[in-house]
């Protein structure tokens, strides 16, 4: 129950993102400052994720070398072709292959 | 209404993968597969989605868990600015339903048509957003019986992390970004240790911090 709760607050909240100028503040605009902040709201956040899924609750790091070499090859694969298919293939094939061959 | 949905299609289709991970994290998470199905007509967009239930299957403290989301979906503000001025010359009721649907794929395809005449920014904007939410919502569904099937040892949910750092790598287009997204692992990293897997929050917020303090284009 508290998992749905939970849902449904985050969906009222990114429904209130969405809405808000459009429905309530239309005359407004954001201050500069603030959209300059939500530019690098993306990368700092699902960065700090990544990291927090490759620690646990104590902080020490839980992902081996399959793990690390996985993300850097779907890094690497996102960063050349701008694609999310590629990205997953790249990544889980290093991860496969590395998990049997060590 | 064709146009809107041959424009959604490659989009589309690049989504599939991030849609079926959103699926399998949800079988590992553990929180049950109807409540975090239920995520995705109620939140609608799929890096929150993930962490979100990510985050709660790991055992992080609801209010964390929430939070993180939210900040994830923040930019959504820009989108809504964006367009206000477009949907001022719209009906009231679509003023309301239009921006439930108004996910990064969709702001990138209809801004471009902000300037159509209302009648027909309306049916491209709704024949593009019934296009993404029928796709989105069947397609998470999938990842819900796909991941059963596969066995565990493969641990697929390591999809999870490599998804987000393609999509990491992906938004990176100038320096000071790159500094955020460093700067966030690194202190998120450096906090590891703070309860309820709060650093991740404390990460986030300095990766923020950096970015704007690095960034010389004001």
């Amino acid at each position: 129950m508290t998992d749905f709760i939970a849902i449904v607050i985050v969906g009222l909240g990114t429904y209130a993102f969405r809405s808000i100028f459009i429905v309530a503040l239309a005359g407004r605009t954001i201050p500069p400052n603030v959209i300059r902040a939500l530019e690098f709201v993306g990368p700092a956040v699902l960065s700090a994720l990544v990291v927090a899924l490759l620690v646990d609750e104590s902080g020490s790091v839980v992902a081996g070398i399959p793990e690390l070499a996985a993300l850097a090859a779907g890094g690497f694969a996102g960063w050349r072709t701008r694609n999310l298919i590629y990205t997953v293939v790249a990544g889980m094939g290093v991860f496969w292959l590395l998990r049997i061959w060590l | 209404m064709k146009q809107a949905v041959a424009d959604a299609l490659p989009l589309i289709l690049s989504a599939i993968p991030f849609a079926l991970v959103v699926g399998l994290a949800i079988t590992e998470s553990g929180i049950g597969n109807f409540v975090g199905w239920t995520a995705a007509p109620i939140i609608f967009a799929g890096a929150a989605h993930l962490t979100l239930v990510t985050l709660l299957g790991a055992g992080t403290a609801v209010l964390a868990a929430i939070t993180t989301s939210l900040v994830i979906n923040a930019r959504h503000l820009m989108y809504s600015a964006a367009l206000a001025p477009t949907f001022q010359k719209q009906p009231r009721w679509f003023r309301w339903v239009g921006p439930y649907a108004l996910i990064d794929q969709m702001f990138a395809i209809v801004f471009l048509r902000k300037d159509d005449e209302p009648k027909a920014f309306r049916t491209y904007f709704l024949s593009a957003a019934i296009a993404f939410a029928i796709f989105w919502n069947v397609f998470v569904a999938v990842g819900l019986l796909v991941g059963p099937v596969v066995p565990g040892t493969w641990n697929l949910g390591f999809a999870v992390p490599v998804m987000f750092i393609g999509i990491v790598v992906m938004g990176i287009d100038r320096y000071p970004k790159a500094v955020a997204a460093v700067v966030g692992a690194a202190t998120s990293y450096a906090f590891a240790s703070l309860p309820n897997r709060s650093g991740l929050l404390v990460g986030a917020l300095l990766g923020i911090i950096a970015g704007i303090s690095v960034d010389r284009r004001r």
